[in-house]
């Protein structure tokens, strides 16, 4: 279990999380949703102990911010890439904490090897991560996490620079990642994705939780159009899935 | 064999075959010149064994030429690795020593040091040029704030504080007219002032400031990914920020101070050997120093013989090379945007 209490981060006057408890079980896939500024992002950095934060995080027990050997991996909304770098070698900066910086051992090459295999970029890993596809590029950013063999991965709007073809197959391998018994925590904006492929859906708004739980009550729950201003309304397809839009207030 | 597809991250051999570059750069630059030394003889005479160079030949082998050439390879190493650095740091592939403001920096610190009659005080001056270039690097990344990976604004925030800087140093060196030849002689650029008294300081604050950033390069790939992913890997990504720029810093304000204001080494040179080898990890750092130094050894030969006997400021081949070779780095990085 990763456990939340009263967590509470401060940008000098400003609270930017208000006093969240969690429970996040492990091997689960949750999707903290959100209108933009309501702490998503401040969330995932907090989680990974990059964020001074009150209260506190524990995962089985330990405290994030005091076990550096926590091996949590995340994977931006972007990359930022400042120089000509190859696929591979890219990837292979995600083993250095299990190698050490600056070596690379076998067994590394064959793990890169097989997670660009898994993401469909085996072929590519000679090519200059500049010149790929936003698809491409979010499977490059995906297999540099996953070769860092993490517990734990966040994932930063992992599919919004992508149109829908690439973020089904996207959502597709963080499910796989799942079933392998990563626990998954992501940010998304698509709302309707994230109830289809998460099991839980966490609703934030100014940096609170609103609401937390199974994604299928979550999503017709006065909350989830609460965070929204009302904008937002939920619709059921005939085999029973939820679509949400974008509503027009009266 | 499925791990043969991945290739290593780097090579050995890569920087064996830089260091190679040196010393092979190193030989010319020694033996060719108004006089022409014997390849043996100055190997030799190196080498201390018998039969080496005699009299006059000796004394502009071991005064004239070798710390002109070791003054060189301190030069250049120190820019191309500082530039390497920048270019990681700041994640923006166009920054250089000089592109930043550092090397402008470093000279105003210089001017002031010189004008106020520290100019002599070879052990000093790097550390004036050092406190100028620091200020003029904090200055251009506090002006370009969260925009710093972004290369236009960067430059452009470098070019504003370095001709600040440029022109608080003219208007030093033109109130201080008794200092004026001293310093305008140092801005030009040139390794005519070598003697051993230099290259020992120059010496001494480069290859410490070299010694950390190579220990340190390994761990600058982090600064390729994202802060939060670099912190997932176990990285301070500020802190090793601070470290580097230090470092870089010191060696280009060495660099500066040393041989006044030599351009585009430090764009010219990481590019290079990273388009060479396909590679972009900063564990070429070693091997972007031997190249910097090889590539400043013989730019100095040039310097020396093109227009022999009247000598170019090195500057002016840098300069001929590494703008056009900025063009290019500006134009594929536009095409590939």
């Amino acid at each position: 279990m990763i456990k939340l209490e009263n967590l509470s981060v401060h940008f000098g006057d400003v609270q930017v999380l208000q006093s969240i408890s969690l429970d996040i079980p492990i091997g689960s896939w949750s999707c903290l949703v959100g209108p933009n500024g309501a702490g998503k992002t401040t969330l995932l950095r907090t989680m990974l102990g990059m964020q001074p934060y009150s209260g506190s995080i524990q995962f089985s027990g330990q405290e994030i911010a005091k076990n550096k050997n926590l091996n949590i991996a995340f994977v931006p909304q972007r990359p930022s890439i400042p120089a000509a770098m190859s696929v591979a070698e890219y990837v292979m900066l995600g083993r250095a904490k299990l190698d050490g910086w600056g070596k690379e051992s076998t067994k590394s090459r064959t793990i890169v090897h097989e997670m660009l295999e898994t993401t469909q970029l085996l072929g590519m890993q000679s090519q200059l991560v500049q010149t790929l596809s936003g698809g491409e590029m979010q499977r490059v950013l995906i297999a540099r996490a996953l070769v860092q063999e993490p517990k734990i991965m966040l994932l930063d709007e992992p599919t919004s620079a992508l149109d829908l073809h690439h973020q089904i197959s996207v959502l597709n391998k963080i499910e796989e990642i799942k079933a392998k018994g990563v626990t998954i925590i992501s940010t998304m904006h698509d709302i309707t994705l994230g109830a289809m492929y998460a099991e839980r859906i966490i609703i934030m708004q100014n940096g609170r939780v609103l609401l937390d739980g199974e994604s299928s009550e979550v999503i017709h729950s006065p909350e989830l159009r609460s965070a929204f201003e009302d904008r937002i309304s939920v619709h059921l397809l005939d085999n029973g899935r939820p679509v949400i839009v974008a509503a027009k207030r009266d | 064999m499925p791990t043969n597809q991945i290739d290593r991250v780097w090579r050995w051999q890569i920087t064996a075959s830089a260091a190679a570059a040196l010393l092979i750069a190193g030989l010319l630059a020694i033996g060719f010149g108004p006089v022409n030394l014997n390849f043996l003889a100055i190997i030799k005479t190196l080498l201390g064994l018998p039969n080496g160079l005699q009299d006059q030949d000796r004394t502009l082998l071991l005064e004239l030429r070798l710390p002109r050439v070791v003054l060189g390879a301190l030069v250049g190493a120190a820019l191309a690795t500082s530039g390497a650095v920048y270019q990681s740091v700041f994640r923006n592939p166009l920054a250089d020593p000089y592109l930043l403001g550092v090397a402008s920096g470093a000279g105003l610190g210089a001017t002031i040091a010189i004008t106020n009659g520290a100019g002599n005080l070879h052990a000093f001056l790097p550390l004036f040029a050092f406190f100028g270039g620091v200020l003029a690097v904090g200055a251009t990344f506090l002006v370009a704030g969260k925009r710093f990976a972004d290369p236009s604004t960067l430059l452009l925030a470098g070019i504003a504080i370095g001709s600040f800087a440029t022109a608080f140093q003219t208007y030093l060196q033109q109130r201080n007219s008794a200092a004026l030849r001293p310093v305008y002689s140092w801005i030009l650029g040139q390794l005519t002032v070598a003697d051993w008294d230099v290259v020992k300081w120059a010496g001494i604050y480069i290859l410490i400031a070299l010694f950390i950033l190579i220990r340190i390069a390994k761990v600058l790939d982090a600064l390729m990914l994202s802060d939060e992913e670099a912190y997932s890997l176990g990285v301070s990504p500020q802190k090793i920020r601070l470290i580097a720029v230090a470092a870089a810093t010191l060696a280009t304000a060495t660099a500066v101070s040393a041989s006044g204001l030599i351009g585009f080494v430090g764009i010219v040179v990481p590019h290079l050997v990273r388009g060479l080898t396909k590679r972009a990890t900063n564990r070429s750092l070693l091997a972007i120093a031997f190249v910097g130094a090889a590539f400043l050894v013989i730019a100095d030969l040039g310097a020396r013989t093109l227009l022999s006997p009247a000598e170019l400021p090195i500057g002016v081949i840098t300069a001929f090379v590494g703008a056009p070779f900025f063009l290019f780095v500006l134009r594929a990085r536009n095409r590939g945007a």
